[in-house]
């Protein structure tokens, strides 16, 4: 199977190199797998993620993400690249003055989909986390449950290659906390879309042996 | 409500500044019109020992517009009234020549005497009047309205802008958001600031009406039916059609600097 993501002499740093967080990892992530990377808080794993979204640039090595060179990459190929992720935050970051259904068709609209087929995915996608009641109202007024299950359908909207979820439970109580698991790991297992998730610890509802990675002093260690 | 409290507060610093440009544009025609009649009014007076051609004039300063020969056989009915004809003639021929000379714009003072010392230069020049004092008071009295009313654009100006910078730290706080959400999914620049720039360029449309509506007013209502001579006469230069374009380019052209400061300063995630 082919690499969706691909990591070889990987450092990260901040500050134009001077305050390094990764340093030289390697590994590889192939397409339709789950994959954990856990570490304690400031360990760099949200700086990891964002690396993989384009969000900071390599300072050495080579990070590929769906082929594309992201240390090297113009900024019309990245958004390109972005179209084809899912991405899910702790935060949610969804657009609060806009209504759930339009929150959750927005790769739809930024690739250039019909009015039409927004609202018939629009309904696909509420009914899919079980909001499709909640359609016409605005992020602030669900639970924060309700919020993150928005951003799971946000995420899987265009059918993205790749999920990238930062903590995506960290601010949830247990039920909903579950409830965006399943809807994470469908999602792997129906679609055959890649799942990486930074968490500091990882659920225990995973029985299955997914692979796991631990960032550990700016390495980071796959856990056999 | 808000909305429009937010469309007002970026309006009225647009229109501010939209009233600087169009009294700008109004006060240099109406100047160049009044500097017309000004230049037009003047000339100085040019004593020579014997005829002098106007290309001989101009050729001493290129300033020099016209040349008027100003009759020496009046001069002499009027002060030889009572003098035999002999006597005139002799006191014609002794009379120098008289010529009143038109400039082709008006020259501060300084000009105004290089223009006397060229012609002097000439051994055939005896004198040059220029009536230095009433042009020069009449000159500084228009720089100085000139430059006051400059002063109060530049000021309007200055001031509208930092409305407008102020109005920028709002539209950034409230579009950071989507803004950013938009470009973490790959949303081209122009997809993630078209809200913002839809807004901006209703808010320049509106300015440019409202604008032009003012002046409209003041061209058919106010000076139409002022009573004032100078206001009346040059009703056509207080607003022209095309100001129009000029207004609306020129709060394009401030709104889309806006925007774009907002959406390059807004880039990338929240940290």
């Amino acid at each position: 199977m082919s690499n969706v993501i691909s990591v070889s002499h990987l450092t990260l740093a901040y500050d134009d190199g001077a305050k390094e967080i990764i340093k030289d990892v390697n590994f590889n992530i192939k397409k339709g797998e789950f994959v954990f990377i856990t570490g304690p808080s400031g360990s760099g794993k949200s700086t990891l993620l964002k690396a993989m979204y384009g969000q900071i640039k390599p300072t050495e090595g080579s990070l590929l993400v769906g082929g594309l060179d992201l240390a090297s990459a113009r900024k019309s190929k990245l958004q390109e690249l972005r179209t084809h992720m899912g991405i899910i935050f702790q935060d949610y970051k969804l657009v609060n003055e806009w209504t759930v259904s339009k929150n959750v068709v927005l790769p739809l609209m930024i690739a250039g989909y019909s009015i039409d087929v927004q609202n018939t995915q629009s309904q696909r996608l509420l009914k899919h986390v079980k909001l499709s009641e909640h359609g016409d109202k605005y992020p602030l007024e669900l639970s924060g449950g309700e919020q993150q299950r928005v951003g799971v359908a946000r995420a899987l909207a265009k059918n993205p290659v790749v999920i990238l979820a930062d903590e995506p439970t960290g601010n949830l109580d247990d039920y909903s906390s579950n409830v965006i698991w399943d809807l994470m790991e469908n999602a792997c297992q129906q679609l055959d879309t890649t799942v990486l998730v930074v968490t500091h610890k990882i659920p225990a509802i995973f029985s299955l042996p997914y692979r796991h990675f631990i960032i550990e002093n700016k390495g980071v260690y796959e856990v056999h | 409500m808000k909305s429009i409290k937010n469309h007002l507060m970026f309006i009225l610093p647009l229109v501010a500044i939209l009233l600087g440009a169009e009294f700008y544009l109004v006060f240099d025609r109406t100047t160049d019109s009044y500097a017309k009649g000004l230049k037009e009014g003047y000339s100085m007076l040019v004593v020579s020992k014997s005829p002098v051609s106007l290309d001989h004039l101009q050729s001493l300063n290129s300033q020099i517009s016209s040349s008027e020969k100003i009759e020496r056989q009046k001069i002499v009915t009027e002060i030889a009234k009572g003098v035999s004809k002999t006597n005139e003639k002799k006191i014609l021929s002794a009379l120098p020549h008289f010529y009143s000379l038109h400039l082709n714009e008006y020259v501060d003072i300084e000009k105004l005497e290089t223009i006397k010392q060229d012609l002097e230069a000439d051994d055939n020049i005896k004198k040059v009047e220029t009536f230095g004092t009433a042009y020069s008071s009449s000159y500084k009295l228009f720089t100085f309205i000139k430059l006051s009313l400059k002063i109060f654009i530049v000021f309007m100006a200055v001031v509208s802008f930092f409305l407008i910078i102020k109005q920028m730290e709002i539209w950034k706080y409230a579009h950071r958001q989507r803004m950013q959400v938009m470009e973490i999914f790959g949303a081209p620049l122009m997809l993630r600031s078209g809200v913002l720039f839809k807004v901006a360029i209703i808010d320049a449309l509106l300015a440019t009406i409202f604008t032009s509506l003012f002046f409209l007013y003041l061209k058919f209502q106010w000076a139409a039916h002022s009573g004032i001579d100078i206001m009346m006469e040059n009703k056509e230069e207080l607003f022209k059609m095309t100001d129009i374009a000029v207004l609306l380019i020129v709060a394009l052209f401030i709104v889309i600097l806006a925007v774009y400061s907002v959406v390059f300063t807004t880039k990338g995630e929240e940290e």
